[in-house]
């Protein structure tokens, strides 16, 4: 038997939706499933429950402060990586030596595992022996080390370990377009008197513009939906609480307290918001050319 | 394009201090991992620090070795990352394949669907994904991870992929048929060496996100033998008494091999990089 272009065509793409819809799509729609019923995480029985987590959720002050630390993680960490990736982006575009080297270090950071970086970071963050008090105190901005994983500390922390581990995929986006961008428009801009500032602004920014659209929305996606950085830096600290994002909030729900049903809806919300927010996004910047 | 920065003018001081902040910022914290990892105990804790030991020591890697299983999670880590890659690449390049030279019905919705999971996270789907593989009585299983690394790295692949293929002009692959080659001899002659850079590039980037995975590790795997690296090394930092030296030398055992990789491939990754490659 001989199978005709399209018959071969599907056969060939068949395994990758299998797989994508087996194990990516289903599970969304079987959390949206399992978000009704009362659910132990270990054993098969379950309870229908209908709105009965989400009406759990909502009247609950602990959800609604892990929706309040998940935006102030999402948003300030978001911000700073953009602000920083181009800055460094913008660096690194400028030709001098031993620039590859920089380019090449410059992502470190974002390709080790997550579990070195926190390591790493709990290590010179450390109050007693941590290289990061002693400095600060050498220069003499603090008088006592700082307990950075400390209550008062450790959101901080977290943002600052979280914009060092992820702004490198925001230097790599935007420097892969900084690139394409023909160097007579700054020629023109230049003959015109502007100066590197009126020229970042308007012949850089409007040509990163795309490249900008896409780096900030798989960014708050994946800031927003972050939890190993957080559930890790969590480890043995004590300040767990306050730092008690959504993604952490979904996980201890379901595998501390085996409340499986109720990590779903959490689940849930946390794609109901991002849907909710993407649209908004896209309805706000989108142009027609993009993607 | 532009020359040089000149190290004398204000401009070329200005560049050459903010890359070399830049540099500082994100390497010196790899360094100051690697000295500790060669420091004995008293010399981790001495004070004011010091960043070379001075007296260089294998303790900490001995211990390592010794009291943990690192060998072990280093062996599991790689047999999963490994095979993740594999099947990731012949999974993902059929399909990529199929879709930038076969015309069916709903080509372009199943490539829009696709790029639309690719912005899934592992918590949005974790939890019915574990029950799932419970209920398949695969928990607990290195299938189970790879399976879920697979579908994971799938959307970006063929995503990736798709872009190498496209970019190989079909009169290529035509000329190959019309001179008496099959479909099967075209592929393997004409399209995959031409290809080689996107298939190298994307194997780079799903070995990245298997080998650094955390979550999955510690929903999916409860036996000591079976964990990888990510959880290993985490749960070592969860004994009572931090040993810090031990884990930096855990830490950088498990770095600074992937790091001298990534120099060497480095413009793959950069090359995979503009198509969307990464993620997380």
């Amino acid at each position: 038997m001989k199978l005709s272009p399209p018959q071969t065509g599907i056969l060939l793409i068949a395994p990758s939706i299998l797989l994508i819809g087996a194990l990516l799509v289903y599970p969304v729609f079987y959390g949206v499933w399992l978000s009704f019923f009362k659910k132990h995480s270990f054993f098969a029985e379950q309870q229908f429950v209908g709105l009965a987590n989400y009406v759990y959720l909502l009247q609950n002050p602990e959800f609604w402060m892990s929706v309040w630390y998940g935006t102030v993680y999402s948003v300030s960490t978001i911000v700073l990586q953009i602000v920083i990736g181009v800055i460094a982006a913008l660096i690194v575009n400028e030709s001098f030596q031993g620039r590859n080297l920089v380019r090449g270090v410059i992502l470190f950071p974002y390709v080790i595992p997550t579990v070195v970086a926190i390591i790493l970071w709990k290590w010179l963050l450390n109050n007693q022996f941590g290289l990061v008090n002693y400095l600060l105190r050498a220069v003499g901005v603090i008088e006592d080390p700082v307990s950075w994983m400390g209550k008062d500390h450790i959101m901080t922390s977290l943002i600052m370990i979280s914009v060092w581990e992820f702004f490198p995929f925001v230097v790599l986006s935007v420097l892969a377009r900084m690139q394409t961008i023909p160097p007579t428009l700054y020629k023109a801009a230049q003959v015109d008197g502007a100066g590197p500032i009126r020229r970042f602004i308007h012949v850089t920014l409007p040509q990163l513009r795309n490249v900008l659209f896409v780096v900030i929305l798989l960014r708050s996606i994946w800031m927003f939906t972050k939890f190993d950085t957080v559930w890790l830096l969590t480890q043995g600290g004590g300040a767990e609480k306050y730092i008690r994002t959504l993604p952490v909030y979904a996980y201890m729900r379901t595998f501390m307290y085996y409340q499986a049903g109720l990590g779903s809806t959490l689940a849930v919300i946390m794609f109901v918001i991002l849907l909710v927010t993407t649209s908004i996004y896209f309805k706000m910047f989108r142009r027609e050319e993009e993607i | 394009m532009k020359g040089e920065n000149n190290f004398f003018s204000f401009r070329g001081q200005l560049i050459y201090g903010c890359a070399a902040i830049l540099t500082v910022l994100v390497a010196f914290p790899f360094l100051w991992m690697i000295a500790t990892s060669f420091k004995p105990l008293n010399e981790i804790f001495v004070f004011p620090p010091r960043l070379l030991p001075q007296d260089f020591t294998l303790a900490n890697f001995e211990r390592l070795f010794d009291q943990t299983r690192f060998l072990t999670y280093f062996k599991n880590s790689l047999f999963v990352s490994f095979a993740t890659v594999v099947l990731t690449i012949l999974i993902g390049s059929a399909g990529a394949y199929s879709l930038t030279r076969f015309k069916f019905y709903g080509r372009e919705k199943i490539a829009s669907l696709i790029l639309f999971t690719y912005m899934f996270a592992p918590i949005m789907i974790i939890i019915p994904f574990y029950v799932l593989i419970k209920k398949m009585g695969l928990a607990n299983t290195h299938l189970a991870l790879i399976m879920a690394y697979t579908a994971f790295c799938l959307p970006f692949s063929l995503w990736l992929l798709r872009a190498f293929f496209q970019s190989i002009p079909l009169t290529l692959e035509k000329a190959a048929l019309i001179d008496g080659a099959g479909r099967i001899q075209a592929v393997i002659y004409v399209i995959l060496p031409l290809a080689l850079p996107g298939i190298i590039a994307t194997s780079i980037f799903t070995f990245i996100l298997a080998w650094n995975d955390y979550i999955f590790v510690r929903v999916l795997i409860t036996s000591d033998e079976l964990k990888t690296l990510s959880v290993g090394i985490a749960d070592l930092y969860n004994a009572t008494v931090i040993d810090w030296g031990m884990i930096m030398s855990g830490g950088m055992l498990i770095t600074v091999p992937v790091l001298i990789f990534f120099i060497f491939v480095q413009r793959y990754l950069i090359a995979g990089w503009g198509a969307g490659g990464m993620k997380g």
